[in-house]
């Protein structure tokens, strides 16, 4: 995982094109098989195709949509690499959302008189440290007992669903709303805007800072490295006095803590409110950028960014072509597997 | 009147026990050659589709439980090879398996359905009551009168049991999934006793899914495994992959479930949100206590290359 981005750095912007390769073929070999799929369907394949990679490009709120939907994607997705990179795995992703941006609301709610420049930095916080408190059980199994992380990490997500839905109906809900979903947070917990119509909040920036800070943290620092290192070889690291347990607790917090802040910015900068199903199906595609990027923080901004167009493009196409979202899921589903793939071809 | 009250709570039970039982047999049976299977939520969810497409279709519930086995045994036969031909990362695969049957099985419901007001319904299982056994009190009515799915899944745990245990062939299965070296050095087909089970396994996993649209509602949604496949793989952890402790477990998670499901419908005081949270985390909580005694696999999660030096 982290060999291949020391390669890059030595070798240059050539060898960055010859790792670029297999992604551009799987690319294309997603889009074939489906094409196939779409064309015995009797669908406009060629439209559905412009429609899935230039929606988010026509028009500036296809632009703005993609940016929007890029900010919870590229946090999801780090969650998931940031213990990947240890050696663990986090798959309770949309569960620490759940309780992040639960936590969120709890701050905007109850300070709803504050002012913003003390509420926002509040309500972000109330998300981080729930995102990290939700998946402190599972970390904390894992260090203690060496319990496996994946399914405890998974379970809290269901505990999540239960959880949202009761805060949404029962603490603080909204009476005239049809769906489960609580009064907005005070306006000083909203994220500023960026651009005013259509609206872009400032999230992106967050996320992109993030993403910076993380590509910094394990690729340019000590304690980055510690980590690499644990996920390469535990055996090794810890021979070398690298106390392996403590990587893997720390970086498991991070995943959650990062993943609450994605919560966070949701309910800040997108809903003002919390929402049942307001994780949509950003844990599944957080965890297939992380597996499509391998891994590598300098990938895993530019794989959401692709998702996220090609989310965009999904969403349009299911309005205006009826051809079902669940296709461009399936398309990326097959991007991974043909990329997975390429490691066979090379490896020959 | 209270006797009356258990036998009713008991058979319920049984008829929630399938699901867990076929998926965690299954896992644990991919298990035992070295197969850590973790598509079970996505296989499960295929299963339901087909199952559910193919009984609407054709009238058949039969039909639709033989589909959705075939399309199981699809994705158990994609799983080995990616995993045991190809030799890439279980765990990847898995999930990777378990995204395209997420996103297939919502895909093919809609394509088929399309969008409609009254949800499609089909029948469900009918039980079949065996004669005489039926009969015998308390036990009667539990056990003996139910669907053919619960006898299915009784009986093949009581089967895997022998076979694992008791045959030559199924020890030289369990072999595989401690040392595939020396299996293999022995002549055991090690990549065919994987390929087989990761067969079986998927459509003991699409078969567990195909009964939960045939059992209760009658229709299909897109929530309808609701978590199921990932407590099965944590059921397998917990029966330490035997499969009597399995069958077991199965009874304490189908009882987790109804006495859930019972305590919303009685109202106990609390919200039902969180009475819908204990089975996961009652499975947490038993995963804190069992730790200890827990045995897997040694070669579990791990792909074997003949040519290679590593061992264990």
């Amino acid at each position: 995982m982290s060999e291949q981005s020391v390669v890059w750095r030595r070798q240059g912007l050539g060898s960055v094109f010859q790792a670029l390769v297999p992604y551009i073929v799987a690319v294309i070999a997603s889009f074939a098989a489906a094409g196939i799929v779409l064309a015995v369907m009797g669908y406009n394949v060629p439209r559905a195709y412009a429609t899935i990679l230039f929606t988010s490009f026509r028009t500036p709120n296809g632009i703005i949509q993609t940016l929007i939907k890029f900010v919870p994607l590229v946090l999801q997705a780090l969650a998931f690499t940031i213990p990947l990179a240890a050696g663990k795995f986090n798959i309770g992703g949309e569960g620490q959302l759940i309780a992040g941006a639960i936590g969120a609301t709890t701050v905007g709610i109850m300070l709803a008189g504050w002012p913003a420049p003390l509420l926002l930095p509040l309500v972000l916080l109330g998300g981080i440290v729930m995102g990290a408190l939700w998946i402190l059980l599972p970390a904390w199994l894992l260090y203690r007992f060496s319990i496996n992380e994946i399914l405890t990490t998974v379970l809290m997500n269901f505990v999540a669903f239960e959880l949202i839905d009761y805060v949404a109906t029962n603490i603080w809900p909204d009476p005239v709303a049809g769906h489960p979903t609580t009064i907005p947070i005070g306006a000083g917990g909203f994220l500023p805007r960026l651009i005013q119509q259509p609206p872009l909040h400032a999230g992106l920036l967050i996320a992109i800072f993030i993403a910076i800070l993380v590509y910094f943290y394990t690729d340019h620092t000590s304690a980055g490295y510690e980590l690499v290192a644990t996920g390469a070889n535990a055996r090794a690291s810890r021979v070398y006095g690298i106390n392996v347990r403590s990587i893997f607790f720390l970086s498991l917090l991070l995943g959650g803590a990062i993943a609450g802040l994605s919560g966070a910015i949701e309910v800040a900068g997108v809903h003002h409110r919390l929402i049942a199903g307001i994780q949509s199906n950003f844990l599944l595609l957080g965890l297939i950028i992380g597996l499509i990027a391998k891994g590598n923080h300098l990938a895993v901004p530019f794989v959401a960014f692709f998702i996220a167009v090609l989310e965009v493009g999904a969403s349009a196409m299911q309005r205006t072509l009826m051809i079902p979202g669940e296709m461009v899921f399936i398309v990326e589903a097959f991007i991974l597997l043909f990329v997975l793939l390429s490691d066979v071809v090379r490896r020959r | 009147m209270q006797n009356s009250q258990f036998v009713q709570f008991a058979s319920l039970v049984m008829l929630a026990i399938v699901p867990y039982i076929l998926a965690s047999q299954g896992t644990m049976l991919a298990g035992q050659t070295g197969l850590f299977i973790v598509s079970q939520e996505g296989v499960m969810l295929v299963g339901a589709s087909v199952g559910f497409l193919g009984a609407y279709l054709s009238g058949s519930l039969l039909i639709g439980l033989l589909l959705a086995a075939l399309a199981g045994a699809i994705a158990g036969l994609a799983l080995a090879y990616f995993t045991t031909t190809l030799k890439l990362d279980q765990f990847v695969i898995g999930l990777a398996i378990f995204f395209l049957g997420l996103g297939l099985s919502n895909l093919l419901f809609k394509l088929v359905v399309g969008v409609t007001l009254q949800p499609p319904i089909i029948p469900t299982l009918k039980a079949v009551p065996i004669p005489l056994l039926s009969q015998i009190p308390i036990l009667g009515p539990i056990l003996f009168r139910q669907n053919l799915m619960v006898y299915f899944s009784i009986l093949l745990s009581l089967f895997l049991i022998y076979f694992l245990y008791y045959t030559s062939w199924g020890l030289s299965l369990r072999a595989v999934g401690e040392n595939p070296k020396a299996a293999d050095s022995v002549g055991v087909p090690v990549r065919r006793s994987r390929y087989i089970t990761a067969i079986v396994a998927g459509m003991l996993m699409a078969l567990a899914g195909a009964y939960l649209p045939m059992v209760y509602t009658g229709s299909y949604t897109d929530g309808i495994v609701n978590g199921r496949g990932w407590l099965a793989i944590a059921l397998t952890f917990l029966g330490g992959w035997s499969p009597h402790l399995i069958f077991v477990g199965s009874l304490f998670f189908a009882g987790i479930e109804i006495l859930a499901l019972r305590a919303q419908v009685l109202g106990v005081g609390l919200p039902y949100q969180f009475l819908r949270m204990i089975p996961y985390l009652a499975t947490i909580f038993v995963m804190l206590l069992t730790y200890k005694r827990l045995r897997t696999p040694a070669f579990l999660g791990l792909n074997y290359d003949r040519e290679s030096r590593t061992s264990l």
